[in-house]
């Protein structure tokens, strides 16, 4: 029996010492390992996420591309482009000589198909696009020239262009069945003309995906001497799990989601930093506006004045966070520079409850807030907010849930919970992405606008905004809004974002922009 | 016998069935609308009405209900919402690896536990007896993403010995699909390195799913084979002088592994549950960690559909394990 068990201990010993792991043989060549949550699919027509981000931003291209912080929209296979003077008629020339992976060339008709493939699904980003614009209405001029006519006027048209990956039209119709737009196909290959190609071979759903370097990308490599040749995206679930792989030297970027409280780990570990950036995402706690007793405006402000900012920010993210006034980001133009946030103040807090209480707001009552299961920071803000409303003698009640169930709840006024805390990320680089479609009533129904905030004042200027083209104009518009809708406290605005990235030293010129939070890779090199 | 496999095999299809009409009826209670989900961050209501009705979330439960079970019954799963892809497609991706992984995580249970449990009993109020006793209370209570997170310190960062997490190292392709099951697999096609390679991705994350059915299937055991120890047979054969040893292994063992070799069965069940946390902590690409991102993306079918695959193992298994007592103990064939 001893023999047996000293056999047996060996046999393990040799088992587990065998041959130091491969953790850095990536070093060797130029490739990068990315950690992170992996998009659901690759078709970037369907799937609209962040994570699908580093397909869309890698493998494929746009019309227009946002480059750096804060983002500046850059024509990208567009070369130029002409608004008719009512905003309606915009016209796209293309670069010549732009080829898919495949080696056929990128044109016109392309553009069209991709347009109409993403009406035709209607799901992913299309909703920035199907209020203003039919299928019928994207038409080919010439080998190089496309054409969109509008329904109505849309100045946030240019600004949510880059949100249109196009596709390789003859390949996705080779691969398409039936209806499907070749959407099943799509959804584990790609069409791209991009920087980088995805092997289809080595794709798994969630689990991995391999890119290589396109040496014939229509924007050259000049800007990169020594550019990435191969990227590996790894799925990485657990937020644990990603640290101590990249402590570990495993993968070389995370995604820019790392908790605040892991950043000091990183930062004391050697071989890796943390990138921090100011993002555009907007941390808040909705309030169902139409519930009794949030339709009373000094109840609203009264939880306004009740939320320990400071506390939050400073203590519990070790302030990397910004704090917020409104719904607009601070680093986004139709902010009012001057608009002072609500500040914490209990005094404050019990005199506004106390004129809402003598109205007769039912502040009395249980009052519910429905949390994320899957972010534990929505959970610590509905917290910092019970602490304060419990001194207010304020019963609040903080409710488990997950994404998927509190947007379906916001689908109506009597479903939406009393509140709920989340997040508003870059979309598109406008402030419709955040105000115009958060509080302009024709968007009820949607999760943005799930405060249910009637203004017809507000309503005015939102679409006077979106229907003005000179941004020195929507500016005022926008700041004039944003002024009537932080007093009238429609939500808690909370912070905006600092993207925090783990990283490894190795990899060099990396480059933040908040949308698609640093993952386009061809300015990235390593040594 | 082959009557009783085929009885068994008849008698999961009522069973099947109410599973997955227990699971529709539970998933209808959740508020959760998979069309809300499939529109995207930014789709108008129009929207997600026209998704709503093209995939017939409009139709009353019953009639959606029926569709569901036609479907199924042609081994159609449906398009996942989530992924855009059959999920059958999906489910035969992942299944291979849940499978691995936990089978492999029962034979560490299993056998680790038959001899870790007869040692103790054999070496009956040993110290040694006292430890194996105090750690499989421990192994039961403590909590898996812990003891993962703690062999992920100490084996992979630590000690640098075994990976941290993945089923293979970056870069590297699977072995050609055969079975899915990369140890079969890497050996078929001779690749030795690989099966080296798959054994060590595999082992954190099978040991940590082990733990729980190891201390289970340790104290059935000891306790089985204390109380069989007391029989009158073996009092009968010491008296003869046959060494210890000789009376344990073919006697006392034989009559002792009928209540290990059901809870074998029973703890299949808690593994695969088990595995959800497992597969996420290690990344292992199994059906667990999709389980978790369906679940969060509200896709019924794929919920269902995994609810199905997990219903249809886990009664085999079951199946197995009957099988296996009556070659452990004849005298459970006549009743069937």
């Amino acid at each position: 029996m001893k023999k047996l068990l000293l056999a047996g201990a060996a046999l393990a010993t040799a088992f587990m010492a065998a041959a130091p792991l491969p953790t850095q043989a990536q070093a060797k060549d130029s490739s990068l390992v990315y950690g992170s949550v992996l998009p659901k699919g690759l078709d970037p027509h369907t799937v609209y996420d962040v994570t699908v981000q580093q397909v869309a931003l890698n493998a494929y291209d746009g019309l227009f591309r946002y480059e750096g912080n804060p983002p500046k929209l850059e024509p990208w296979l567009a070369e130029s482009y002409e608004a008719s003077a009512d905003a309606l008629t915009w016209t796209v020339k293309l670069k010549p000589g732009v080829t898919f992976h495949d080696g056929s060339p990128l044109n016109a008709d392309d553009v069209v198909y991709s347009f109409k493939r993403l009406l035709g699904l209607g799901q992913g980003p299309s909703g920035a696009f199907k209020p203003v614009l039919k299928a019928e209405n994207v038409t080919k001029i010439d080998d190089l020239t496309v054409q969109f006519v509008l329904d109505k006027p849309y100045a946030p048209f240019l600004s949510a262009l880059p949100l249109v990956a196009i596709v390789n039209e003859d390949l996705v119709k080779a691969n398409t069945s039936g209806d499907d737009w070749g959407s099943a196909w799509l959804s584990t290959h790609e069409a791209g003309s991009g920087a980088y190609m995805i092997d289809p071979a080595t794709y798994r759903p969630q689990e991995n995906i391999d890119m290589t370097r396109y040496a014939d990308h229509f924007m050259g490599w000049d800007h990169n001497k020594a550019p990435l040749e191969k990227l590996h995206s790894q799925g990485v679930s657990e937020t644990s799990t990603r640290v101590l792989a990249l402590l570990h030297g495993d993968i070389d970027l995370t995604d820019s989601y790392l908790p605040t409280d892991q950043v000091e780990r990183v930062e004391k570990a050697d071989g890796v930093h943390v990138e921090k950036n100011q993002s555009m995402r907007i941390m808040l706690i909705r309030m169902n506006n139409t519930k009794p007793p949030f339709d009373n405006k000094n109840f609203r402000k009264c939880l306004s004045h009740a939320f320990n900012y400071d506390g939050f920010i400073t203590v519990m993210l070790k302030n990397l966070a910004i704090r917020n006034a409104g719904p607009i980001p601070n680093n986004l133009w139709g902010a009012p520079a001057d608009l002072e946030p609500y500040a914490f103040d209990m005094a404050q807090a019990k005199a506004e409850c106390d004129a809402a209480k003598a109205e007769g707001a039912p502040i009395d009552r249980k009052i519910e807030i429905g949390i994320m299961s899957e972010y534990t920071q929505s959970t610590q803000a509905a917290q910092i907010l019970q602490s304060g409303m419990r001194k207010l003698g304020l019963n609040l009640e903080i409710v488990p849930s997950t994404w998927a169930q509190l947007t379906t709840q916001a689908q109506q006024a009597s479903t939406t919970p009393d509140m709920w805390v989340h997040w508003v990320s870059t979309y598109f680089v406008d402030p419709e992405n955040w105000i115009g479609q958060m509080y302009d009533s024709q968007f009820h129904g949607t999760w943005k606008a799930s405060s249910w905030y009637q203004n017809d004042k507000v309503d005015e200027l939102l679409r006077a905004a979106r229907a003005e083209t000179d941004q020195a104009k929507r500016a005022t518009l926008y700041e004039e809004a944003d002024r009537i809708i932080v007093d009238d406290a429609a939500d808690i605005w909370i912070y905006n974002t600092v993207d925090l990235s783990g990283i490894s030293d190795r990899v060099k010129g990396y480059k933040f922009s908040p949308v698609g939070s640093g993952i386009e890779m061809r300015w990235v090199s390593v040594d | 016998m082959w009557r009783f496999v085929l009885r068994r095999i008849l008698l999961m299809i009522p069973v099947l069935f109410g599973l997955l009409l227990l699971t529709f009826t539970m998933l209808q209670l959740i508020p959760t609308d998979p069309a809300a989900a499939l529109a995207g961050d930014n789709a108008t209501v129009e929207q997600i009405e026209a998704i709503r009705e093209q995939f017939g979330y409009n139709d009353p439960v019953v009639v959606q209900f029926w569709t569901y079970l036609k479907q199924v019954s042609h081994g159609d799963f449906g398009v996942s919402v989530y992924s855009m892809r059959p999920i059958g497609a999906d489910i035969a991706q992942r299944l291979p690896a849940t499978i691995e992984l936990t089978f492999v995580a029962l034979i560490l249970a299993g056998v680790g536990g038959i001899v870790i449990g007869t040692l103790a009993a054999v070496w009956h109020n040993s110290a040694f007896d006292h430890i194996v006793r105090v750690l499989s209370v421990a192994g039961l209570a403590v909590a898996a993403f812990w003891f993962a997170i703690m062999l992920q310190v100490l084996f992979a960062m630590d000690l640098n010995w075994l990976p941290l997490r993945g089923r293979l190292a970056v870069g590297i392709a699977g072995p050609p699909h055969v079975t899915g099951f990369y140890l079969i697999d890497s050996l078929i096609a001779g690749d030795f390195g690989l099966f080296w390679q798959s054994l060590r991705y595999l082992t954190l994350p099978a040991v940590t799913l082990s733990l729980g059915g190891l201390a289970t299937i340790a104290r059935f055991t000891r306790s089985a084979i204390v109380e069989t120890m007391q029989r009158d047979f073996v009092a009968y054969e010491q008296a003869v002088g046959f060494p210890k040893w000789r009376i344990v292994l073919p006697y006392v063992l034989r009559n002792s592994l009928v209540t290990p070799i059901t809870q074998i069965g029973l703890l299949f069940g808690s593994m695969i549950s088990g595995a959800v946390v497992v597969e996420s902590i290690f990344d292992w690409p199994g059906l667990g960690s999709y389980l978790v991102q369906v679940i969060f993306a509200a896709d019924y079918r794929a919920i269902l559909a995994v609810t199905l695959v997990i219903g249809v193992i886990y009664a085999l298994v079951n199946i197995a394990v009957d099988l296996v007592h009556t070659w452990v103990d004849p005298r459970v064939s006549e009743h069937m």
